[in-house]
């Protein structure tokens, strides 16, 4: 087995602009945040995202200006902090492109 | 690929870029096919994982499994690293093995101001950082995401 320990920085550099990425966890549970900070800042551009319930790391990304389409079932954060903000704003203006499968 | 049931949905009309009935080749039937989606990567917040990659997940799974199978590598992030000797000792508690990850990093509380279950059902143990979320919600909502950024990533907000 290949050892794989690695920074967040170094991590975060395997993603290239234009790629497809799927974020686990559901809503508010367990979605990788810490990574989506970090890739948040990291200025890419096209990205896109997958997921049955994306939530908050893939609403980071999304509010981060970094990604252009979204497929999905359901994305928000449920209870209190309803839809996903960051993925409402970027459809709301345009810059993020839709696809609901739900 | 084809997927069972989907016939009477309004996707397969509205979204042909996604769906398509097709006839199967064994009997004839009609069958729903669905594009499918090969994420260049799966990114899953884990609660215990070794430096190889082996990654235990503590309460519901969600679709993580899956979407490790499904992308072409797989990035964990990780509440703790543990000796690969635990792995050994209860194999089928590893829901993503080494061989489809390229990248393990410890973050603990790595899935805050989220919720990341740590084996106790207790309320309090179970409820988003409100602080940090109002936080978030903020800078969406005064386009300051770049400023949230910075401060979270230092362990400002």
């Amino acid at each position: 087995m290949l050892k794989k320990l690695m920074s967040m920085a170094e991590a975060v550099d395997l993603v290239k602009d234009n790629q497809l990425l799927a974020l686990g966890g559901n809503a508010l549970h367990r979605t990788p945040a810490a990574f989506a900070h970090h890739l948040g800042k990291a200025n890419r551009k096209g990205l896109k995202i997958c997921g049955a319930a994306p939530g908050y790391a893939s609403d980071v990304l999304c509010a981060a200006g970094s990604v252009d389409t979204i497929y999905f079932g359901f994305f928000g954060f449920e209870n209190e902090y309803g839809l996903a903000a960051g993925m409402r704003k970027g459809c709301q203006s345009g810059k993020i492109r839709a696809v609901e499968g739900s | 690929m084809p997927v069972g049931g989907m016939f009477g949905s309004d996707l397969l009309e509205y979204n042909p870029d996604f769906y398509s009935i097709m006839k199967s080749p064994f009997n004839g039937e009609e069958v729903v096919c669905v594009r499918s989606l090969q994420p260049d990567w799966a990114i899953v917040h884990v609660q215990e994982a070794d430096i190889y990659g082996n990654a235990r997940i503590l309460g519901s799974k969600f679709q993580d499994i899956l979407l490790s199978r499904a992308a072409k590598k797989t990035i964990i992030t990780t509440e703790k690293i543990v000796d690969t000797e635990v792995m050994r000792k209860d194999p089928g508690l590893t829901a993503i093995p080494h061989f489809l990850v390229a990248a393990v990093v410890e973050a603990p509380g790595g899935a805050k101001p989220g919720i990341c279950f740590n084996g106790s059902f207790a309320p309090e143990d179970n409820k988003a950082d409100d602080a940090g979320m109002k936080a978030y919600l903020k800078a969406v909502k005064e386009d300051t995401v770049q400023e949230y950024l910075a401060k979270v990533t230092e362990g400002r907000v």
